[in-house]
């Protein structure tokens, strides 16, 4: 029934002036009275396709990175794996440094020659840190509300350690930390800071 | 590898009847490349014979090399060279490890200290001295002497020191 | 009047058998052996060293792009050819000179401390300090010792 209706609509109509009787085109067979100045614009094809960050060959897993940007700038820290798109997944040991298992931009990250074994560390642990929203799922409960803006008289609660957190990063740091301490010197390199000197030149230093 | 090159051109008046079989010329010309060196060879032979590039041909054109390029030999070299003022003919010596070399370092010479162009130079002859008693140019002589030794005073200790800016000009004095 | 004595100049001087350390170009912190000098700005020169990447094919060099060195192999003849220079340079044993002159260690040291990783500077400057440390210690307690007596 439906397939009937729709050829009745575009199909021609008989009417009669007068004495004559014409054939009157459906609407849409009938020459436009308007066209555009312009041609249409069609969305261009994206001929891109998304491909997966390929990192530098010098940031292989276990490395010790220089973090260049953001709060821990400065801080010489352990690469534990490549998350998509560039992103690496680092940690302090946070006993050491101070830095937590966190990501960071590979942009902003030297890499240097100097290397920690991960063996013996839980793979498991690592491989839920580096899951997509780890650390991103409690920030949306802590978003400062309008309301909350205007009372300010209250002092903000203090944020809330997520046990969770602290004992994936116990759980990870546990098996570096040994081997860290069997080189000697390396426990201090992690734990020193990195920056410019008089005289530095970093494009001519090696790392 | 210096500016010029030697090359050696021949050529001659292209066969008449009356001449069925030119004669050959050959000159060694110092140019820095073949089109200049051909070109150097119309302009000499013009000068001397009744042969110009319309009625004659270049039968041949290759590069010399110098026999030993690693040794240091002295050069006297005989120019015609004309000035703002006139034309002269001049004798001058070089010690360099090739002909190509002393003739590059005459044409340096001659701008320096006349202000001449490749174009009012000609060379005449360039001549290999052998023998030391032969050298006539004292600044020539000066460095055959037996035993020669010179210090260089007078340097900058380093090209690149650390710093890019400093307050004092480097000393050069010992 | 008084007696004058007359030293001779400390000069190094720019002679044949005089050994020459590249400064510029491809031959840079390579030696040779100067075998003839052509003017006062430039000389002949020739390094037959035996080992890797140290040898230099004889070619005139301009004095500015050397440094000369106390190094002289003694009476070599003018214009010596190639393998004679080498047979000197052998029996002057150069490059062991070379290589026990401070200024070559000196030169090996840098290289190598250009060279050293971010951990190796490190390392080095955790040991300089701890070095520093101990002569402080024997020295205030060589201080203490004086005062106290």
């Amino acid at each position: 029934m439906s397939a009937k209706q729709e050829a009745s609509k575009t199909e021609h109509k008989t009417k009669k002036f007068g004495k004559t009787e014409r054939k009157i085109p459906h609407h849409t067979q009938k020459a436009k009275k308007f066209y555009p100045t312009e041609d249409e614009a069609k969305p261009r094809k994206v001929r891109k396709s998304i491909h997966a960050a390929r990192p530098r060959k010098t940031l292989q897993p276990g490395s010790i990175l220089i973090l260049l940007a953001g709060r821990f700038r400065g801080k010489r820290v352990v690469l534990l794996k490549h998350l998509p798109q560039g992103v690496l997944l680092v940690t302090g040991p946070f006993k050491v440094n101070g830095v937590p298992l966190r990501r960071v931009n590979a942009r902003y990250v030297i890499a240097t020659s100097a290397k920690v074994e991960l063996k013996g560390i839980d793979e498991k642990v690592v491989e839920k840190v580096g899951e997509e929203g780890y650390f991103t799922r409690d920030k949306a409960e802590n978003k400062k509300g309008e309301d909350q803006f205007f009372r300010q008289g209250e002092m903000p609660k203090k944020k809330k350690m997520n046990s969770d957190r602290a004992n994936d990063q116990k759980a990870v740091d546990k098996a570096l930390l040994t081997t860290i301490k069997k080189e000697p010197h390396l426990m201090d390199y992690l734990g020193s800071t990195f920056s410019l000197r008089k005289g530095d030149r970093p494009h001519e230093m090696k790392w | 590898m210096g500016r010029l090159n030697e090359y050696q051109v021949i050529g001659r008046h292209l066969p008449t009847e009356k001449q069925p079989t030119p004669k050959l010329y050959r000159m060694r010309i110092f140019a820095p490349n073949t089109v200049v060196a051909k070109s150097r060879f119309w302009y000499f032979l013009m000068k001397l014979r009744k042969v110009k590039k319309s009625n004659g041909e270049i039968i041949s054109i290759n590069l010399i090399h110098e026999r030993r390029p690693t040794t240091v030999k002295n050069f006297g070299i005989w120019i015609r060279y004309d000035s703002r003022s006139g034309t002269h003919n001049m004798y001058k010596e070089y010690r360099e490890m090739s002909r190509t070399e002393a003739v590059d370092a005459l044409y340096q010479d001659m701008a320096a200290r006349h202000r001449a162009r490749f174009r009012s130079i000609h060379i005449l002859k360039v001549v290999e001295i052998e023998k030391t008693d032969d050298v006539k140019r004292p600044y020539i002589k000066q460095l055959l002497s037996k035993n020669l030794k010179f210090p260089l005073p007078h340097r900058v200790a380093k090209a690149s020191t650390k710093k890019i800016f400093v307050a004092h000009r480097p000393s050069t004095f010992a | 009047m008084a007696e004058i004595e007359i030293k001779a100049s400390q000069w190094r001087l720019v002679e044949v058998g005089r050994v020459v350390l590249f400064t510029h170009g491809p031959f840079t912190g390579r030696l040779a052996a100067i075998v003839e000098i052509i003017d006062h700005k430039r000389a002949l020169v020739d390094g037959p060293s035996k080992k890797e990447n140290a040898s230099v094919p004889r070619q005139s060099v301009s004095l500015n792009y050397l440094i000369i060195t106390p190094i002289v192999i003694p009476k070599l003849p003018r214009q010596a050819g190639r393998g004679a220079v080498a047979k000197a340079w052998e029996k002057e044993e150069v490059e062991q000179q070379w290589d026990e002159s401070a200024w070559a260690k000196r030169r090996e040291q840098r290289e190598k401390r250009r060279n050293l990783s971010d951990f190796d500077r490190f390392k080095v400057l955790k040991l300089k300090k701890q070095a520093r440390f101990e002569v402080r210690k024997a020295h205030a307690k060589v201080r203490a010792a004086a005062k106290s007596s």
